[in-house]
């Protein structure tokens, strides 16, 4: 009913036992610690908060096991910022006030920063498109747009 | 909004494990993990309880799009990111790159299989609409190594149902060489934006060397049933030609041959009209597609 | 990026502070929380609508490995109270439902909670809830709140005789004679009006469900008593609720909201029966206890809202003046149980609100609810007055069509022109100029312009459309009206605590959910000192640190905390000041002669005296001997504001859309709002504030809708049938301001939020009726959803046909 998995995650190695049916979300939440991955549609994996990167690629967490991604890289928001310095993304979302109470945050930083990597010069039109998968209530999205927009401005 | 127990994974390298594997357990008790992006959903409400999950992220063999002179063959395990920008898949088999790329979400779309949508067979599902449409094959090879190929419209069964075995893995879906002069085109339509589809509808158009409709292929999918070819209304299109007014019959025509249901998104004759308006403008980027523009 | 000169820092665009954690991962959400040993607990809900419960099975999941517990109504109906307790009882005459933390004897609705199950790992807790077999004998389910108004026989709560929770007359006075002779005036006016509309309008059930879901964490200790982690806007009053409910002197009951919390929107406002069961259950077992709400679980039990019916009447003479009203309102409030709320506030401020901003000369305006076999209708950003708001907002536009006025210029023509005002629902309007608000929305939006364009579209059988609504909104509420609506104070309260090396800490008893207020509250407080908002920090939401508040509701912040934070920095300036005077031996100076900006203190007829502000405090603090006579050392003050009447905030929008005949599909081609806010505190949060409001408008309008079938299930306990609004579904909003500074806060600022999705329904469904004037399609019924927009399309191509 266990397994043993190796995840990196954010370049540290987690190596450990755990059920089969645990979730990569709870891996990342309760083994590693790192609660910025967040759940709200529990099982769906419609609303996006629970998104991380694996392997460079945006993934929604909640639908895979923990042990699929044994042997992977996985990002999350807390490997975005480098020497505590905030990333142009993370900057932007700040200047634009494109947050409010911040829970679908994580999961919108880690869809955009690869949706920047593969948009370096979007349109709103594209960033909103981008936005799909992340679900926010409170900013209405415009403020998120900006500062998308901005962000791909600050890394051109 | 857990899964239940899971007593076994398996990660193969090659399909004959893969199968080897599935061969240890009863029928259902064993499931194949393509993307995830449906089967997840399952395993986590526990509609379904799989005592095995193998996982088949590691069969490369099962992976990308590749054209050879006897068509296009696109892996079971291809995600949609990459059919929504394969360069094969652009004129005559557009409507796969067009339900590809309306799939859900980003991250969907990042881990979402063709194999896995397919067999999977939920029935607002848009890959099996556009494969109804494009006429594709299902390539299967069983447990005892016998491989099969089931065109589409034998695969796709009743809702959550296909003609794959339990000890069969789906390669590939395999499309003939088109035509010169083929084209065709995807849409739906949904409450938001991207959403499982109220409707959505496919056409396949190969065209004869005066521009009009040679051969015709038009599915709809987002019925209570499952996604079902309009054979009339293909019947009806043969011979017309871009702007023609019989275009909007053959549509109409489809709008009464194909059973809508009336739910909580929309009644059944909001479902027919919006088989004639989205098959309307499929038609045209069909057309457009099939004449090179 | 500050662009902030000077010590100016009240209206300045500053970055949120709350930013960093929450970009970087590190905010700490009740699901963040941990406690070692926590056990995990789950609810078992119920599969009926309306059932008598047989038998609950609960054997073989108390069997399982790692199960610590299993309890039914039956284990806890003579251990906890039931509700209702007057700590969360408003002082309205209604009928308070009684009911536990979990069913006895029979079910009320699809989710309501028969079983908790409480094991070491969360996995295991739901593989023992769904080994617990229930056996129901089913009850006539009861969903139709005008047939449920009636029926006497079949009642949701048996020990009622009917099933109508609440009804009220808001107009005509006091007394039964005066609302008669009331009513009879205005039934006088409507057989003499030029211009009679009447019209059924009805809101559908939806509501503001927040990313984040609702949970505790609780633990109990025999000597400290109870700590307890919730998803609260309203950390106070659940601690005095715990406390009575479960018998637990108060002094041993800490509440503490999350510092960061997901989202609220007026869900997270009620005291709902989850968390008892959550803290008699730490209680209980001396073990830490957590529960975090499934989405499922969330979109079944709460987070519904609106669910009304308004059968409008309006009278205007024929060159547009409004001349009276009259309102039958009927709310569904589903079972009703849910503390401080009781499902039927909503509807009744909704129609207090009904009048709007429009100078009624008399209304006759009465609301009954029914309650039924749903979930209990829990608050919503809009406050019961989506529904009344979109009722008014189409029938003035009815109005207006009728008297052959562009609807733009009908609303002018009825703005209340003068403030204060009062109006006929006893609404007190206390400042602001709404015509200032209005004339700045229209300098926006080119009308002349868009009706030639519009026209000239026609011809190329393309269906554009304008349309106007508008809101004048609580800007929190004062005890005046607070306290009869919920037993509760309406007062701000801040205590503002200047620490030794001149950084200052502000407590406040609410508890935010995204509004910023560690932001705009370090504003105020730095501009009162004259220092940088980084050296203010913000502790929120800890009923033992913080002073008592009622929560963050109805927008409260900008009005009331805020102010209540001002005064309690005047208060420390004036010490500072007298410490300034006699330390420095000021001759003739007084406390109000010194200004405190950029890190000094300055007096301000000899700018040569001054000392930094941090040798000051230092020295209050620190060193408290040879002081002005009768001072003490130290500098904390807790102040409270109260506002003598209720105020307000006002705005107007504007929305223009193209609708595709076709398939009733339309696209939302601008939105243009005006508003008043007062003095603004910070430009971005305000602008976020609209932005989130006006789009959450929409999702209601255009996407969300809870759905019962014909036996009381609830189909839409999910985000694919319960759909909101993506980033493509919406469009950007152009925020303008036309503000009137508020003359009772300190700063002239407004609270605002609250309110402001109310006037969006109106104003698109306008823009979509004013696109498809040539069918003449009036639309009264959401959701606004295409199809029934190309129904309607059709229904008016075959009557012309015909």
């Amino acid at each position: 009913m266990n397994k043993t998995v190796k995840i990196t995650i954010n370049g540290e190695i987690f190596e450990q036992s755990v059920p089969i049916r645990l979730l990569l979300s709870d891996f990342i939440r309760e083994v590693a610690g790192l609660t910025g991955t967040h759940i709200s549609c529990t099982y769906e994996g419609v609303c996006g908060a629970c998104t991380v990167q694996l392997d460079g690629a945006a993934v929604k967490s909640c639908l895979m096991l923990a042990t699929q991604a044994d042997g992977h890289e996985v990002t999350t928001v807390e490997g975005l910022a480098k020497d505590g310095k905030l990333s142009p993304l993370q900057q932007a979302f700040n200047d634009h006030h494109a947050l409010q109470c911040g829970f679908c945050t994580p999961g919108i930083l880690m869809n955009m920063d690869e949706f920047l990597k593969k948009h370096p010069n979007p349109s709103d039109d594209e960033i909103r498109t981008g936005l799909i998968g992340n679900l926010c209530r409170c900013t209405g999205y415009a403020h998120i747009v900006d500062a998308v927009r901005d962000a791909a401005k600050r890394t051109r | 909004m857990y899964p239940a127990i899971i007593e076994d994974y398996v990660r193969p390298t090659s399909v004959d494990e893969a199968l080897k594997a599935a061969g240890k357990y009863e029928a259902g008790e064993a499931m194949f993990l393509a993307g995830g992006q449906s089967l997840m959903q399952a395993v986590k409400s526990r509609l379904v309880r799989p005592r095995c999950v193998i996982d088949l992220q590691a069969l490369k063999e099962l992976k990308g799009v590749s054209a050879g002179g006897g068509g296009i063959r696109i892996g079971a395990m291809t995600r949609y990111v990459e059919i929504m920008s394969d360069p094969n898949l652009k004129t005559a088999y557009g409507a796969l790159a067009d339900a590809a790329e309306h799939v859900g979400d980003r991250q969907v779309r990042n881990r979402g299989t063709i194999g896995g949508s397919l067999c999977w067979n939920y029935v607002a599902a848009c890959m099996p609409a556009a494969n109804l449409a494009v006429g594709s094959s299902m390539e299967l090879l069983s447990a005892t190594g016998k491989k099969r190929a089931v065109m589409v419209d034998d695969f796709i069964k009743g809702p959550l149902e296909t003609a794959r075995a339990d000890d069969e893995v789906l390669l590939a879906v395999t499309l003939p060489a088109a035509p010169a002069k083929a084209g065709s085109a995807y849409k739906k339509w949904g409450v938001v934006t991207d959403a499982l589809p109220v409707i959505g509808v496919a056409v396949y158009l190969e065209l004869d060397g005066g521009g009009a409709i040679a051969k015709a292929r038009l599915a709809v999918g987002g019925l209570a049933t499952g996604p079902k070819r309009a054979k009339g209304a293909e019947a009806a299109l043969a011979g017309k030609k871009a702007g023609d007014p019989g275009l909007a019959a053959a549509l109409d025509k489809a709008a009464s041959e194909i059973e809508t249901q009336s739910d909580h998104w929309a009644d059944s004759t909001y479902r027919k009209n919006l088989i004639r308006t989205l098959g309307a403008d499929v038609l045209a980027s069909a057309f457009a597609r099939a004449a090179g523009k | 990026m500050t662009t902030k000169t000077g010590t100016n820092w009240v209206g300045a665009k500053y970055n949120r502070k709350e930013d960093h954690r929450l970009l970087t991962g590190k905010g700490r959400y009740l699901a963040d929380l941990s406690m070692p040993g926590a056990l995990h607990l789950v609810f078992v809900r119920s599969e009926q609508a309306h059932a008598r419960i047989k038998k609950i099975d609960v054997s073989a999941a108390k069997k399982l490995p790692g199960v610590v517990t299993v309890l039914t109504g039956e284990d806890i109906k003579n251990k906890i109270k039931p509700m209702p307790q007057p700590v969360v009882q408003p002082a309205l005459v209604a009928k308070y439902p009684r009911h536990w933390p979990l069913a006895v004897g029979k079910v009320k609705f699809h989710g309501e909670p028969i079983a908790v199950v409480v094991a070491r790992d969360k996995y295991v807790a739901e593989d023992a809830a769904e080994l617990i077999q229930a056996e129901y004998d089913p009850l006539p389910y009861i969903g139709d709140p005008e047939k449920a108004l009636a029926d006497k026989s079949n009642r949701v709560h048996e020990e009622w005789d009917d099933n109508i929770i609440f009804e009220m007359t808001f107009t005509g006075g006091a007394d039964d004679a005066s609302r008669a002779k009331n009513d009879a005036e205005v039934e006088r006016i409507f057989k003499s009006a030029d211009v009679v509309v009447r019209q059924r309008f009805r809101t559908h059930r939806c509501g503001m469900t927040p990313m984040e879901t609702r949970g505790a964490l609780m633990s109990w200790d025999d000597s400290d008593g109870l700590i307890a982690h919730v998803t609260t806007q309203r950390p106070h009053i659940d601690r005095l609720a715990l406390s009575d409910i479960l018998d637990i002197p108060a002094e041993k009951v800490r509440v503490i909201a999350p510092r960061d919390q997901g989202g609220g929107f007026g869900v997270k406002a009620p005291f709902y029966r989850e968390p008892i069961l959550v803290a008699y259950l730490a209680r209980e077992l001396k073990r830490p206890i957590r529960w975090v709400e499934s989405r499922q679980e969330h979109l079944m039990a709460v987070s519904q809202e609106r669910d009304q019916i308004h059968d409008i009447e309006i009278a205007a003479s024929k060159d547009g003046k409004l001349l009276a009203m009259r309102n039958r309102g009927i709310a569904d409030c589903g079972d009703g149980c849910e503390g401080v709320y009781w499902g039927f506030l909503m509807p009744f401020l909704g129609s207090v609100e009904l009048p709007n901003a429009y100078d009624w000369p008399i209304g006759d305006v009465k609301l009954k609810v029914a309650v039924t076999n749903k979930s209990a209708l829990s608050p919503a950003r809009a406050f019961g007055e989506l529904p009344t708001r979109f009722a008014m907002e189409r029938a003035i536009d009815l109005v207006a069509k009728k008297c052959g006025m562009e609807p733009a210029d009908f609303r002018r023509k009825n703005l209340v022109a003068h403030l204060p005002h009062t109006s006929i629902t006893g609404e007190y309007f206390d400042s602001g100029d709404f015509l200032k608000v209005w004339d700045n929305l229209m300098a926006q939006v080119d009308l002349k312009g868009f009706r030639r364009e519009q026209e000239a579209a026609r011809k190329q059988g393309r269906y554009l459309g304008i349309g106007f609504g508008l809101g004048v909104e609580l800007s929190g509420v004062a005890s005046e009206l607070l306290v009869p609506m919920e037993s509760q104070p309406g007062y701000g309260a801040a205590t503002v605590r200047v620490d030794p090396r001149a950084k200052v800490i502000v407590f406040e008893g609410d508890a935010p959910q995204g509004q910023g207020h560690e932001t705009t509250v370090a504003q105020a407080v730095a501009g009162a000192f004259g220092i940088h908002p980084s050296d203010i920090v913000v502790t929120t939401g800890d009923t033992g640190t913080t002073p008592f508040g009622s929560g963050t509701i109805g927008a409260r912040a900008g009005s009331y905390f805020i102010s209540a934070a001002v005064m309690a920095c005047a208060e420390l300036k004036q010490k500072i000041s007298r410490f300034m005077i006699h330390d420095l031996k000021i001759e003739n100076a007084t406390q109000d002669d010194f200004e405190f900006a950029d890190g000094e203190i300055v007096y301000k007829k000899n700018s040569n005296i001054r000392k930094t502000f941090r040798e000051m405090v230092e020295r209050i603090i620190m060193a408290p001997i040879n002081m002005p006579a009768g001072e003490s050392g130290g500098l904390e003050h807790t102040a409270f504001f109260e506002a003598a009447k209720p105020m307000i905030c006002f705005n107007a929008d504007c929305a223009k859309v193209e609708v595709d005949i076709r398939t009733g599909q339309f696209k939302i081609l601008n939105w243009t709002t005006s508003e008043d806010v007062g003095q603004i505190i910070n430009p971005q949060i305000v602008e976020g504030q609209m932005q989130g409001a006006v789009i959450q408008g929409l999702s209601n309008t255009l996407f969300e809708q809870f759905i019962y079938d014909e036996n009381g299930q609830q189909l839409t306990a999910d985000f694919e049938n319960y759909k909101l609004a993506n980033a493509a579904d919406v469009p950007d909003i152009k925020v303008t301001h036309a503000p009137t500074p508020c003359p009772y806060t300190p700063l002239g600022s407004r609270g605002i939020g609250e309110g402001r999705p109310s006037s969006v329904p109106g104003t698109i469904t306008n823009a979509v009726c004013d696109a498809l004037s040539p069918f003449g399609i009036e639309i009264a019924e959401l959701p606004l959803r295409p199809n029934q927009i190309w129904q309607l399309i059709q229904n008016a191509k075959k009557k012309a046909a015909d």
